[in-house]
């Protein structure tokens, strides 16, 4: 190779996952995410995809015309009965989350459930709490804490390169909406919501990641095209007595692909991170970080995915959760990490629907 | 009638990034797409880079692309990315992938309806049954028609679609593309991907043989999957012409030094994108000099 790229100082992605033995995979839900997982799936080593199901028959055939083999279902429970997985992966609505993850557990299966964990927090403690019964890996799609230049900043924040965190301000905007729109992520009773929990959930996840939980929230909102959210602007408050506001929407014009930026201010310093790279200045070194000004980008940080699907992320995050589903260690994106996300996701919600009132968040 | 075979071209200008799909900064794509809005500028750009030696453009069919070439006073050769991969998953978040598709049946002219039929009917066994390599002549079909044949010299299969066919390891899929763009559109055919080492190490054991494939191709190893090193290899065993992409890593390397790299691994041609491209005179002058530098010593 013609450059050095950084080393493990710097972050903590650094070699692929993989499973620590063959294991048995299936897929629940053929939409867009099924079939990326579906496609990261057949490339990681020692996963066997042994059956695949979505309620629409035509979605397997098109999965099946893209060559992959493994058995379809149109009903799941027979999906899991017949083909005996140790991993389900659920890439459904996520009103279906719940009951398809407890059939997998009842069935002795690891489940990785796409993002939101659940439409509303109830149904999310309902499914933490049988997670917690059966003891099994369980993990939820927050992808984002498998993109290198977050886990990079991750792993700054959590060993201490920026001291403590005072103040931070975060940002998600997506061009999506842009008027009236059809389907289950439109519908509130089926998705939970609209921008919070379609979109910067992930930002929320990031942010609980890197700097902790918040204590209490306030947030507006605003609806310009139908049922649920178009646009959220939250101040949340940690523990810590610092604040961090973040904004999202999706109904604005330049941003194709999700775009996210977070600075950070603590006491050693200023952070800058965004899908684009990462920017730190620093009164004195820290760590492996020089004083003053230092950047990282993509290019600059190990990529260490053995297959791109729309980035190094989403393979990433399977076989990590395959990993941990295999006797390895436990990834960032755990249903209990998803849970707490789905509490701050209520507190935003309930707040904006109380005018902005500060809301306490559930611990 | 016996079909010549295309000539490989050795320099396409990208104009991928106006789709919003680039690993460049964001603050240099909304740069791009700004100073591209307005279709003269585009068309401008697109014949400058011709005059430098460029074989021709990489783009996918937009409203400012098909405004673009009908500005022109002389034909650009068109290499077509297909599909408009963005505009598909946002109208497929919607409509579902068969709606999406039937809106674009919907908005097609008589002649491409008619050879949407046609393609169809020969395929409509594979078409009932989902398989994609039944499915995808048609998705051409209906993508290519803002196209006028005599610009386009060949169809580059968008990644996206490539490395989920290589995911399913669909041998049959690339083969039916291969002989559907060759026979149907008189033209190149060609696969865009972002798994290199895998596609190439692929095509090697299925001897299946496109006419190039366009890949990333950097000296900082972004986006070379599964490896840099392991792509390397299959650069150099490979007898599939490879054009390299995403030469300056996202904008970490000098569009030059990149291309450099490329060529010096193996690359037979290049493509830099919009993005990656500062000052057109000049670099084209020395990606030229880079891809024959026997000619730049005479």
């Amino acid at each position: 190779m013609g450059v050095e790229i950084v080393g493990p100082g710097r972050t903590t992605l650094v070699d692929a996952p993989r499973p620590l033995r063959p294991i048995r995979v299936a897929v629940i839900g053929l939409g867009k995410m099924g079939v990326a997982h579906t496609a990261v799936l057949a490339t990681v080593p020692d996963v066997e995809l042994v059956g695949l199901s979505d309620h629409h028959a035509p979605l397997g055939r098109s999965v099946r015309g893209l060559g992959h083999s493994a058995p379809f279902f149109d009903n799941p429970v027979k999906l899991i009965d017949r083909t005996k997985p140790e991993a389900v992966f659920i890439c459904t609505q996520p009103d279906a989350h719940r009951s398809l993850a407890e059939t997998a557990l009842e069935a002795g299966a690891a489940v990785f459930v796409e993002k939101p964990l659940a439409q509303n927090l109830a149904e999310a403690e309902a499914l933490a709490a049988t997670v917690a019964r059966h003891g099994k890996p369980a993990a939820c799609g927050y992808n984002l804490a498998f993109v290198p230049i977050f886990a990079a900043a991750q792993h700054a924040l959590r060993t201490g390169v920026l001291g403590n965190v005072q103040q931070a301000r975060a940002s998600m905007y997506l061009s999506q909406t842009f008027g009236p729109r059809k389907g289950w992520m439109y519908d509130p009773a089926r998705s939970g919501g609209g921008v919070v929990t379609n979109v910067s959930s992930h930002l929320l996840f990031l942010l609980r990641w890197m700097v902790g939980m918040p204590v209490e929230v306030r947030a507006t909102g605003s609806r310009f095209f139908g049922q649920v959210e178009d646009e959220v602007h939250v101040m949340m408050r940690l523990e810590s007595g610092a604040e961090v506001g973040f904004e999202s929407s999706w109904s604005v014009s330049g941003y194709p692909y999700s775009a996210v930026v977070i600075e950070f201010e603590g006491l050693n310093g200023k952070m800058l991170v965004s899908n684009d790279g990462l920017e730190l200045d620093l009164a004195l070194a820290q760590g492996d970080w020089p004083a003053g000004h230092s950047e990282l980008r993509e290019a600059d940080l190990p990529q260490p995915a053995r297959f791109d699907v729309n980035g190094e992320s989403y393979y990433l995050q399977d076989a990590a959760f395959l990993h941990w589903a295999t006797g390895g260690a436990e990834p960032p994106n755990t249903v209990a990490a998803a849970l707490e996300v789905q509490r701050v996701i209520d507190a935003i919600y309930r707040s904006a629907g109380d005018n902005g009132a500060t809301i306490v968040v559930k611990p | 009638m016996k079909r010549t075979p295309p000539v490989t071209p050795k320099l396409l200008l990208g104009a991928e990034s106006l789709l919003g799909f680039t690993r460049a900064p964001r603050e240099r794509l909304l740069q791009v797409v700004a100073r591209f809005r307005e279709p003269e500028s585009l068309a401008v750009t697109f014949s400058k880079a011709i005059q430098l030696g460029a074989d021709g453009v990489l783009a996918s069919p937009s409203r400012v692309l098909g405004d673009a070439l009908s500005e022109l006073r002389h034909t650009v050769p068109v290499y077509a990315l297909l599909p408009n991969v963005p505009e598909y998953v946002r109208d497929s978040a919607e409509h579902g992938l068969a709606g999406t598709a039937m809106k674009r049946v919907a908005r097609a002219g008589l002649g491409a309806r008619a050879r949407l039929a046609w393609t169809g009917l020969t395929r409509a066994g594979g078409v009932l049954r989902s398989d994609f390599a039944a499915l995808v002549p048609l998705l051409l079909e209906l993508e290519s028609a803002p196209f006028r044949p005599a610009e386009m010299r060949g169809v580059v299969l968008a990644a996206p679609i490539t490395d989920l066919a290589l995911s399913g390891k669909h041998r049959t899929f690339f083969e039916t593309i291969v002989r559907f763009v060759r026979h149907r559109f008189r033209a190149a055919a060609a696969f865009q991907t972002h798994n290199l080492g895998h596609l190439l190490s692929a095509f090697a054991e299925w001897g299946v043989r496109p006419d190039f494939v366009v890949g990333p191709v950097n000296p900082r190893g972004l986006m070379m999957k599964p490896t840099p090193a392991s792509v390397e290899a299959e650069l150099a065993r490979t007898e599939i012409p490879v054009l390299a992409k995403e030469l300056r890593a996202g904008g970490a390397v000098p569009l030059v030094d990149g291309a450099r790299y490329a060529l010096e691994h193996g690359a037979k041609g290049l493509v830099p994108d919009l993005v990656d491209v500062e000052d057109l005179a000049v670099e084209f002058k020395e990606l030229n000099r880079a891809l024959n530098p026997t000619a730049a010593t005479e």
